[in-house]
């Protein structure tokens, strides 16, 4: 265990916090993910029960920074400048959210097999999926599972064909460029995520030829092993994705990642003209300030729990919801982009909306993303798509 | 505040470090534990040379192939740019010729361009010989040097040589700052590269961003 978990606890402990769970297990569940959580979450248990306990405190340390572990649950390194004191204020209180929606999710998913979608299932993937169901219910929601068991050994299959020298190529290029700031993709890590994510790549190259490998699939692909664990459901997830909840973001003329940002420009022309406006004034690209944000799903744009919240509905709900993201993004902000003077600025607004408290405090963003843009049919989406789209092939030939 | 505001590119393929040339010039250490770059990434460093405040205002760009048709439109008005292999990849080196047409026909026709051998402090895994770049460097009318950004040799050379090169150009009337789309700008007008040419030729008096 890193510093910050001084072992302040005992036996009871734990299990009081096991029975304040319930059947969920959140708290446990939450951490399994890199281990060093574990510690994390119980301490901050420990200090809420402490408050009420005063003979236990004397072990417990005096600030959040020693309280909590500098690699969050998902194997991240904190950054240098992380905000321990309002974190641990901003879990305390998600945390009390994760356990009634794990007593939830338990409840729903015992001695189900299936998972048929219904408003029911929609509104629980919005309040957000619990980290020992996410797996299962990505699998689910995506189809990947039901692809997975048709074609059960389709992916070792892929793995012992010949492969392609170029693709291997530039898969290890971007190995080691990978979450670099992640104690699980690390090659001293053991495990080292590295060969996992190397397999699903190659893989998935091979399985679609079309797209090979593109950057911005190595931060998905490292992602779904972070969650699943399982090269496999990795590599099913990775194809329901790519293959039908995203457009073509990833193909060589990358058409669909073009089409999107003219789209999101569109709804921003309508739904937030101010920035549009500051866009235009200072003759900004749409793709200078989101096509990370397409490409990457929101991966090392927004914090790590903003977005598997996103991805939660994502997988759900199809690609509308990146939308949904970035005009909430955008909206919330507009006021500070719209003062921006020239180019650099603009820029440098794009990032300061991604941090801070309106981001990293993610139960309430997801609920602004349904709010906050107003209302986004899809039929609107596809409409822009294909006039997006017509224009962009016009101008490039 | 700067006389002179250029626009800088940073191209090449892959791997082959721009992010961390960028990164040694503007922080002066190796940086190493990045993500790569998606998309384009900025920088900016104020410089001087010959007695002039030069603003360099740098457009890091991802390197895979299938990247360019999007990072492409970034090319548009750059003054200057650092076309970078890596000496252990032939692959890298091979690549410079497309690199090199792209840059001249996107960007100003004028942009000065220096090739950037990076990597240097891999010797023992060369796969390119600093004559034979330093001879492609010639035919294409290209500065040439070898970097590393590991250790900082010849990073802040690379940028401060191209930057002079502009400088003797603007001086011998080759490059004309006026010219909308060299990528060039008086520091008193930088407001003005950043707009559209429509509009820069409509407002005058701008105050400087620097």
């Amino acid at each position: 265990m890193k510093e910050g978990l001084p072992g302040a606890f005992s036996v009871g402990d734990e299990l009081r916090v096991r029975t304040q769970v319930g059947d969920g297990d959140t708290v446990l569940k939450l951490e399994s993910c890199a281990g060093e959580a574990a510690g994390e979450t119980r301490t901050m248990e420990k200090a809420r029960s402490s408050q009420q306990q005063p003979q236990h405190r004397i072990n417990v340390p005096s600030n959040a920074r020693e309280r909590i572990s500098r690699v969050d649950p998902y194997g991240f390194e904190r950054p240098n400048d992380f905000d321990y004191e309002s974190y641990e204020e901003l879990m305390s209180e998600y945390l009390a959210i994760l356990t009634k929606r794990t007593i939830k999710w338990s409840k729903f998913l015992k001695g189900r097999s299936h998972i048929e979608k219904s408003l029911k299932v929609k509104r629980y993937v919005r309040k957000g999926i619990p980290n020992e169901h996410r797996a299962l219910v990505w699998m689910a929601a995506s189809g990947a599972q039901e692809q997975m068991e048709r074609n059960s050994h389709y992916y070792s299959s892929l793995l012992q064909a010949q492969h392609d020298p170029k693709l291997e190529d530039a898969i290890r290029t971007d190995l080691h460029r990978t979450f670099p700031d992640n104690v699980q993709f690390r090659k001293t890590a053991e495990p080292c995520l590295q060969k996992p994510l190397y397999n699903v790549l190659l893989a998935y190259g091979h399985h679609n030829k079309a797209v090979g490998y593109c950057q911005g699939m190595n931060f998905i692909a490292g992602y779904l092993l972070i969650i699943t664990k399982d090269e496999e459901k990795s590599f099913w997830l990775m194809e329901a994705l790519l293959s039908r909840i995203l457009p073509d973001y990833y193909t060589p003329a990358m058409l669909g990642l073009k089409t999107d940002q003219e789209v999101l420009g569109e709804l921003v022309r309508v739904k937030v003209p101010a920035v549009w406006q500051a866009m235009v004034e200072n003759n900004v690209m749409w793709t200078l300030v989101v096509s990370r944000w397409f490409i990457c799903l929101f991966i090392d744009i927004l914090p790590v729990e903003t977005v598997l919240r996103i991805w939660d509905c994502l997988f759900y709900e199809g690609s509308k919801i990146i939308f949904r993201v970035a005009l909430t993004l955008i909206r919330h902000n507009q006021a500070l982009i719209s003062q921006a003077r020239n180019l650099p600025d603009i820029c440098d607004c794009f990032k300061q909306i991604t941090r801070g408290q309106f981001v990293e405090d993610c139960h309430p963003f997801m609920q602004n993303i349904f709010k906050e843009p107003g209302s986004l049919p899809m039929a609107t989406i596809t409409k822009l798509r294909a006039v997006c789209r017509a224009r962009i092939i016009a101008e490039e030939s | 505040s700067a006389d002179f505001l250029f626009k800088f590119l940073v191209i090449g393929n892959a791997g082959t470090g721009k992010s961390c040339l960028l990164h040694q010039f503007i922080e002066n250490n190796f940086k190493d534990d990045s993500n790569h770059t998606i998309g384009v990434e900025f920088g900016s460093k104020i410089i001087n040379v010959v007695n002039k405040f030069v603003k360099l205002q740098i457009w890091d760009t991802a390197g895979q192939e299938r990247f360019r048709s999007v990072t492409r439109s970034y090319y548009r008005g750059a003054a200057g740019a650092l076309l970078v292999y890596d000496i252990t990849s032939r692959e890298t080196y091979n690549a410079l010729t497309n690199w090199l047409t792209d840059a001249r026909m996107l960007a100003s026709q004028n942009i000065v361009i220096i090739l950037c051998g990076n990597k240097k402090d891999l010797d023992a895994d060369r796969e390119v010989t600093f004559l034979e770049a330093s001879r492609f460097a010639q035919e294409n009318e290209l500065m040439f040097l070898e970097t590393s950004a590991l250790t900082g040799e010849n990073v802040e050379e690379a940028f401060v040589q191209c930057a002079r090169k502009i400088l003797n150009k603007i001086e011998s009337g080759e490059l004309d700052p006026e010219r909308m789309g060299s990528g060039i700008q008086y520091g008193d007008a930088a407001l003005r590269q950043l707009r559209s040419p429509r509009r820069a030729q409509a407002e005058s008096v701008q105050e400087c961003s620097c």
